[in-house]
């Protein structure tokens, strides 16, 4: 995929790139002539097919860690088989590795979880430095077991999972 | 107005580049491998990934260094066949150190990496109702990964047991353009020759890799009591299939439950019961087939002094 600015026919370049969140990446290209700037947003689908090359959008060198497509995308898979090659829960003295993995899977995944008001209103009572963390883990375990939306109850859940 | 052919490059994440770093590393790695065979089949349950269990262990107690990698995604069970189910996966700066079973075959599936009996293999995605769009994308660049990221060595040979189906095979050719060939096996049945037929089209028109040639399994069945010989499919004989579809016909193996059992087991039959009809047929067939890859001649030197 190319992006011409048509007033100059210049080729735009990528300027940033953000994401995922929420499924979705954001491409930001600019016209090296004029600097009238675009942003390609991906719909989940998408951010997926990206995904399942294996590459970089916006460029970077290739990923070396051995099977890390495997290990980064796998829903679920054995601890010593987690990114970063190392146990992601079991034996882990540090409840946030687990959410932290957690996290990065759900970033790529695409979120659309839907937060009772309540539920929402507790996650919002979580410090901010961890916020993010844990809501992506929590709607990582959700998506999991199927729960169709995140209330009190699956957050209490989860925090027991997670020993939080 | 400038047209996409004129636009050099893709505005800054060169894909293409990131794309053939990959192809290079995979390349690279491929080149240690002196012979690649990928084993297929037209419908599923004609039991391909028993007979590559026993090629693979028939090869490795010849002397030759043997990998199998299981290219079935989603129904793995090559790991379990030859017993490297369980062992703890090894990361290293070079790659996965691949389990290993009987005599050091060096084995990568997916079941390895999944976390118990009832989990399959899904990926982390948008849902799953929309995965027919991508899942065949995840598929292929784990199959590029198993290949390229696992620290198989200088193997001697490297066999690849294919997921049923016809739509899979083509999927190597990006993989493996310098696969040396590949193996059929069906049922002497006429739905399984039906099917079977068609997978051989494909690898001829698809793959271009030579098809080394039609295995029958589960040729005829031997009674245990009486020693009587009798088929157990009333399709078309498979030799005078294999002169239709003008491939060599390899072997047949006859049905023993012992290959069940031994696979169960996670110890080759030709391994555990090295005299057994089913070894038998199996070690010739795999006599064959060393041929028509025409191994190097100390091994076959090897193999033919044991």
């Amino acid at each position: 995929m190319k992006f011409l600015c048509v007033p100059c026919d210049e080729a735009m370049k990528i300027q940033e790139t953000s994401g995922p969140e929420e499924g979705s990446l954001t491409v930001t290209f600019g016209c090296p002539a004029c600097r009238r700037q675009v942003a390609l947003l991906t719909n989940p689908m998408e951010t997926q097919i990206v995904r399942a090359l294996d590459v970089k959008v916006g460029g970077g060198r290739p990923a070396t860690d051995p099977m890390g497509f495997v290990r980064s995308t796998l829903a679920s898979k054995r601890d010593e088989a987690s990114a970063g090659g190392e146990p992601a829960s079991a034996g882990s003295a540090c409840p946030f590795t687990s959410i932290a993995n957690a996290a990065f899977e759900s970033q790529a995944a695409g979120g659309g979880a839907i937060w009772t008001e309540e539920a929402a209103q507790r996650l919002n009572a979580i410090p901010g430095f961890v916020r993010s963390w844990a809501q992506k883990g929590i709607e990582q375990y959700a998506r999991e077991r199927g729960y169709p939306k995140i209330t009190i109850e699956v957050m209490e859940e989860a925090r027991a999972r997670f020993g939080m | 107005m400038k047209r996409y052919r004129e636009i050099a490059g893709d505005g800054g994440s060169d894909v293409a580049g990131q794309v053939g770093a990959q192809q290079e590393r995979l390349r690279a790695r491929m080149a240690k491998i002196a012979v690649k065979v990928a084993v297929a089949s037209g419908k599923g349950g004609v039991g391909k990934s028993v007979i590559v269990a026993n090629l693979a262990a028939a090869f490795a107690k010849r002397g030759l260094k043997v990998g199998a990698l299981d290219a079935d995604i989603n129904g793995p069970s090559l790991a379990k066949m030859l017993g490297a189910r369980g062992q703890r996966l090894a990361f290293g700066e070079g790659g996965l150190q691949p389990p290993r079973g009987p005599l050091g075959i060096a084995v990568v599936s997916m079941d390895l990496f999944l976390p118990d009996d009832q989990t399959p293999v899904r990926w982390t995605g948008p849902t799953e109702g929309e995965g027919y769009l991508w899942r065949g994308a995840m598929e292929v660049a784990t199959l590029r990964e198993f290949l390229a990221d696992t620290e198989w060595g200088d193997l001697d040979l490297l066999l690849l047991d294919l997921p049923p189906g016809t739509d899979r095979i083509p999927n190597l050719v990006p993989l493996l353009p310098d696969l040396h060939g590949v193996l059929i096996v069906t049922l002497p049945s006429q739905v399984s020759q039906l099917i079977v037929a068609k997978s051989v089209t494909v690898a001829k028109e698809v793959l271009k890799a030579p098809v080394l040639g039609l295995v029958e399994n589960m040729a005829s069945h031997v009674c245990s009591r009486c020693s009587a010989e009798e088929p157990l499919f009333a399709g078309e004989d498979s030799g005078r299939l294999a002169e239709r579809l003008a491939i060599p016909f390899i072997g047949r193996v006859p049905f023993d439950p012992l290959l069940s059992r031994c696979a169960d087991d996670g110890t080759p039959v030709v391994l555990s019961h090295p005299g057994s009809p089913a070894a038998r047929a199996l070690s010739q067939i795999a006599a064959t087939v060393g041929e028509a890859l025409r191994l190097p001649p100390a091994l076959v030197e090897a193999r033919e002094t044991r």
